[in-house]
């Protein structure tokens, strides 16, 4: 069987049965693990170590600096640029300018947040050799998955497959390119 | 949170969710009324269509405006629509971080709803402008002529808000669909389907590194709406207050405008929510729950307007101006006295009935209790605008204004604006968050085998 295998991908009935297999995974050593489920499992970035990920909110951030920044630069630029008296008063109006610099702080910091989320997980694509899984469809409805990836020191052909099973998979598939 | 009745039944599954929620855009169950909708909301963008032709054609004068009201349906069906739509923001974001379950058999259309009513009222001043087809004038380009827009005008915070607005509710909105549709596509038989549902889902897997950066993505923007919200219709209610008018020139306006907006906004959702469960046979995740909680959240929304309505009529006397008084007498005994008490009698009376548990809980009587309130709010935005301006500061200059023809067919034609898109969404996208709801029954199911 000199097929090119990329993992091995294993079905659990219960977000909590997938929750205590990604545990004892990452325990026996795993490392290139990942689990997939119909909702956001509660935890389940702590044992994956996700947790301190904190890119989003700097992204965010940046957005929003970026925008305030960007809006009354253009708002003192325009009127000095074509500055139009009106009654002597001031050319520049901060009370006025707050309203959209408020606005344009909010919109730029949604937009790279999304831009960000969107770079960091690596969507949109087009395929992906998971969807070639037959079971695979059932993690949007109510099944979950755990995947070992082939990269994995500790990934073996035959061994991961039954160990998948010992966690209490129902199914075992291999996954393929 | 265990001791109450759940917002999910225990006795729902995860796949029972995904069918109830994923057959309505894959095997649609009530084809004929929503037919029968989309022919009727069709006649009303025709309708809509053809107004605003007109109107291109011969300018803002077709309305029933003139000096003194020169601001009356469009601008106050903008702050309207407007309001409409932050209900579905506030439902979406703050109860989300609030924590509150109830809200995500709701969430989804809520949110659809305020991307609809959000394109109507942005619509309003657009047509307003008199010569719309100069609208990008307001945006700041290298013109060859030289000159720039003018920041310093209130013009400016309009196009600015709506559009921010309209941007943060549509990706909202969006991000929080995905998970779903890629639910649907993995359900979806026909190969049309799967490609439009695919496309759509990005390649979305449900990986926990997927959920783990999304989750702080949809709790960042859900954190930044909140304010967001707030800032819109404020910087709507200073359009007002930062002029002189009197009836307008109060710092109440701001909370004033957008707990009034919400109130509106989450009588519509109540409005949808019934319509919609009803008609999609959706009983077992829009529960009687849900409407006992949307009629709560509406009473306290009234019942916080209802002290705008007491502070304006304060601060008018204790302003001891004049102007300001004379305006609070022609807003109570005054040729537009019919839109106050309209507003006061269709916001605050049949609203108290909500204090009853039987009336929050009946489809029936929820239903014409937030009609009530829909137009009422509508009368009160229409009262704001004109009783404030037909009686100008010289006598010489006083004017009624009375709504032409056309007035009504735009805003009535509007109304298939904000239907057809809509209802296009019910038809085509799981209108119901289907993993939220799983991630509540998942939660319900834990505390109730925890005791």
């Amino acid at each position: 069987m000199a097929e090119h295998l990329l993992g091995y991908l294993g079905e659990f009935g219960t977000a909590d049965a997938l929750f205590d297999a990604t545990k004892r995974a990452k325990a026996d050593g795993f490392s290139c693990i990942d689990a997939f489920s119909p909702f956001p499992i509660e935890g389940m970035a702590d044992v994956l170590a996700l947790k301190r990920d904190h890119r989003i909110g700097w992204i965010t951030l940046a957005g929003g600096i970026f925008g305030i920044l960007a809006m009354l630069a253009t708002q003192l630029f325009v009127n000095v640029d074509y500055p139009i008296e009106v009654g002597g008063r001031p050319l520049f109006a901060w009370p006025a300018f707050a309203v959209v610099d408020f606005e344009l702080m909010i919109l730029c910091a949604v937009l790279f947040a999304v831009i960000g989320m969107f770079v960091i997980i690596g969507l949109p694509r087009l395929h992906h050799p998971l969807f070639g899984t037959p079971r695979f469809g059932l993690a949007s409805e109510d099944r979950f998955f755990l995947y070992i990836d082939a990269t994995d020191p500790k990934f073996d052909r035959q061994e991961t497959r039954s160990y998948l099973g010992s966690l209490g998979a129902w199914t075992v598939e291999p996954v393929r390119p | 949170m265990a001791s109450r009745t759940p917002a999910i039944p225990l006795s729902e599954t995860y796949r029972g969710i995904t069918t109830e929620v994923a057959r309505v855009p894959l095997q649609m169950p009530a084809r004929v009324p929503w037919l029968i909708a989309l022919i009727l909301s069709l006649a009303l963008l025709a309708l809509f269509l053809a107004s605003v032709t007109w109107l291109f054609a011969r300018g803002v004068g077709i309305w029933g405006l003139n000096i003194p009201v020169n601001w009356a349906f469009a601008i106050h069906l903008y702050v309207w629509w407007l309001g409409l739509g932050h209900a579905g923001t506030l439902i979406s974001a703050m109860l989300l971080l609030m924590g509150q379950d109830w809200r995500n058999s709701l969430n989804r259309f809520a949110e659809a709803m305020t991307v609809c009513a959000v394109i109507c009222a942005g619509m309003e001043p657009i047509l307003h402008l008199g010569r719309p087809w100069f609208l990008y004038w307001m945006f700041p380009y290298p013109a060859t002529m030289g000159v720039w827009p003018q920041f310093r005008s209130p013009l400016e915070w309009d196009i600015w808000a709506v559009l921010t607005y309209l941007t943060v509710s549509v990706l909202f909105w969006y991000i929080g669909l995905v998970p779903d549709l890629a639910t649907v596509r993995d359900r979806a038989k026909k190969r049309g389907w799967q490609v439009f549902f695919g496309i759509f889902a990005l390649g979305w897997r449900g990986s926990a590194r997927h959920w783990a950066v999304w989750n702080k993505t949809y709790r960042t923007i859900a954190a930044i709406a909140v304010p967001l919200v707030v800032s819109v219709h404020s910087e709507v209610s200073l359009l007002f207050a930062s002029g002189q008018v009197p009836g307008w020139h109060s710092t109440i306006f701001p909370p004033y405008f957008v707990l009034g907006a919400a109130f509106s906004g989450f009588a519509m959702v109540a409005m949808i929510a019934i319509v919609m469960r009803h008609t999609f046979q959706l009983g077992h995740i829009v529960t009687e729950r849900h409407l006992d909680v949307l009629a709560k959240v509406t009473l306290a929304m009234g019942l916080m307007t209802a002290y705008g309505y007491v502070f304006e009529v304060f601060d008018g006397y204790y302003s001891g101006e004049l102007r300001e008084i004379a305006t609070l007498h022609d807003r109570f005994f005054g040729a537009y006295a019919w839109a106050y008490w309209g507003a006061v009698l269709c916001n605050f009376v049949p609203l108290q009935g909500l204090w009853v548990a039987r009336i929050r809980r009946s489809p029936v009587l929820l239903f014409l209790i937030s009609t009530s309130v829909v137009v009422g709010m509508w009368l009160e935005r229409y009262m704001i605008l004109v009783t404030s301006l037909y009686k100008d500061f010289l006598p010489s200059s006083f004017g009624y204004y009375h709504a032409s023809f056309w007035d009504w067919s735009t805003y009535i034609g509007m109304l298939g604006l904000f239907m057809t898109p809509f209802l296009l969404f019910v038809r085509f996208l799981p209108s119901i968050s289907i993993f939220e709801d799983k991630e509540v029954l998942e939660r319900e199911k834990e505390a109730a085998a925890h005791g």
